[in-house]
């Protein structure tokens, strides 16, 4: 017989863990620790980027609770061009940047926002996705987690760049993400290799940041009840 | 961001001295940043010898990717800025009258919509006439077929490629033929567009084909042309992808392969102004189709195991 192909087996094993009835951070972990299994090197490789990325302070001067939130401008998978305003004019918003629509994490993290998103809208609350993925691949990652909210598409990660959240991928995992088949050059229209550190602000009213989670860690990501926690108390 | 400006002053000057300059930052100030950005990209970015500074070969991989990056983001920042004091954005574009502006209307419309203070000045040209106004300066983007410049001066971005097809007018002996062959326009004579940025590419086409361009009318714009077609005057091979033809028959034309980029340009190395700097990054977000090489299209599968 033959051995199945490495991408589709961690396409599966990605689908096992999506669909887990569990909290974020464990169907996070359980992808996790299936990819340690699967290709340790890969794993290794990950933990060097995140303690060097850890150790430079990588992120630490996104903007903090109590800052202004920086504006944008970035158009939506449907092209439409949305800013932080339109948000904040109808309530305070969750901005998740995440990393693309190849990333097993962002897709689980994007799934689980999509979970959360009724009881959210239903506050006159909102949740916006940043990627750096043009529209066709913004529209996927959408339609792929079932989510009603916008995924915007933040061209050469120039948003993330001024809030300090791009960072280079590095020569070392960037061959061992194409060989998994998560190649981020073809959705973002570039062959630079930067990507964004996942991060989550939740903006009130005022365009002041209310909660923040950045982590250099791309396998971690904001809890959905610390994120309906921020988004609740937020005005 | 300081660390990527101060690193691209570096890059750009090859000396410590002047980049701290440039940047109106004290010199240690400037060499503390690049060993915080080089210990967060984990290798060394530059290698100094006394004055000068080289870049060591993953500076030299990583300046083009931070400076684009990097323009990114000073355009996204001073977007913000410019909608926010409801300032004004002149933007002034030029198209070869070979693109039809229909489908770019849609993202211009949005654009206007987002900038209210936008100002929008539109130039339609040939393919060389379209190159002058960038070199000029009196066009910030273009969009145009393949355009014949020979200065590397430009940056460019495959939006579509649309292949050539046959038109003629809706009453036409040939206008009922779901397709047709180089014999059946022996007998016709055809309009060139010597405007067009393929003329070269088709003329070739045609001599291959046994078609003689003596049998031939020129025009020099698109309109010109559509508008004889339509008369009856001729027929012509255009690029047929996104061509407005009320009144004209398409016709695809066996043993015809010839097919055309449409392309956006920038001046290379040129500051792009608020409203330029938008809408070249939606040119490059949207979704045209996709028919530009590289393909990795992803492909939606649902197993009912996703929200609920």
């Amino acid at each position: 017989m033959m051995e199945p192909k490495l991408t589709d087996t961690l396409e599966d094993t990605f689908k096992r863990c999506r669909a887990l009835e569990a909290p974020l951070a464990d169907r996070l972990q359980a992808f996790a620790s299936e990819l340690r299994r699967l290709i340790p090197s890969f794993a290794a490789a990950v933990d060097t980027l995140v303690s060097r990325l850890a150790e430079s302070n990588a992120g630490a001067t996104a903007p903090k609770v109590g800052e202004p939130m920086p504006a944008f401008l970035l158009p939506d998978e449907q092209g439409r061009l949305v800013c932080l305003e339109d948000f904040l004019s109808k309530g305070p918003v969750a901005l998740a940047f995440n990393r693309g629509h190849w990333c097993p994490y962002c897709r689980i993290n994007i799934n689980a926002l999509a979970r959360a998103e009724e009881e959210v809208a239903a506050e006159h609350r909102h949740i916006a996705a940043i990627v750096p993925d043009r529209q066709r691949f913004a529209m996927w990652l959408k339609s792929d987690a079932k989510a009603p909210f916008p995924v915007l598409t933040d061209m050469d990660n120039g948003y993330a760049m001024t809030l300090g959240l791009a960072i280079y991928v590095g020569d070392e995992l960037k061959d061992m993400m194409v060989s998994s088949g998560w190649d981020p050059s073809v959705s973002q229209g570039s062959d630079n290799w930067m990507l964004p550190i996942p991060a989550t602000f939740i903006v009130g009213t005022d365009g002041i940041v209310r909660g923040r989670f950045v982590d250099p860690d791309y396998r971690m990501r904001m809890a959905i009840e610390d994120l309906l926690a921020a988004l609740r108390t937020a005005t | 961001m300081h660390h990527i400006r101060y690193f691209l002053a570096v890059g750009e000057t090859l000396n410590l001295t002047r980049a701290a300059e440039r940047c109106h930052v004290a010199q240690p100030a400037l060499t503390r940043a690049i060993k915080a950005l080089e210990s967060e990209l984990g290798g060394e970015l530059i290698r100094r010898e006394r004055a000068l500074s080289h870049l060591t070969e993953l500076g030299q991989r990583m300046l083009p990717m931070l400076r684009q990056c990097y323009d990114t983001a000073l355009a996204a920042k001073k977007v913000a800025a410019s909608i926010r004091n409801g300032e004004a954005a002149p933007l002034s574009i030029a198209v070869s009258h070979t693109v039809a502006l229909g489908r770019f209307a849609p993202t211009l419309r949005e654009l206007s919509r987002a900038l209210p203070g936008l100002q929008l000045k539109l130039y339609r040209g040939s393919g060389s006439e379209v190159a002058e106004y960038l070199r000029l300066g009196t066009a910030e983007l273009a969009i145009a077929g393949p355009l014949e410049e020979p200065w590397s001066r430009l940056d460019s971005l495959r939006l579509f490629d649309e292949p050539f097809g046959l038109v003629v007018s809706g009453t036409h002996r040939l206008a009922t033929r779901d397709t047709a062959e180089f014999k059946d326009l022996a007998s016709e004579t055809l309009l060139i567009n010597t405007g067009c940025e393929m003329v070269g590419e088709l003329r070739a086409c045609l001599e291959a084909n046994g078609i003689l361009e003596t049998a031939a009318h020129q025009v020099a714009t698109q309109e010109d042309l559509l508008a004889l077609v339509k008369a009856d005057l001729g027929v012509a091979i255009i690029p047929v992808g996104t061509m407005e033809t009320n009144g004209l028959c398409r016709i695809p034309l066996k043993q015809l392969n010839l097919v055309r980029s449409v392309s956006v340009y920038t001046f290379a190395g040129r500051q792009r102004a608020t409203a330029c700097g938008t809408l070249f990054n939606m040119l490059r977000a949207a979704d045209w189709g996709f028919n530009t090489g590289r393909s990795n299209r992803p492909k939606l599968v649902d197993d009912g195991t996703q929200a609920h």
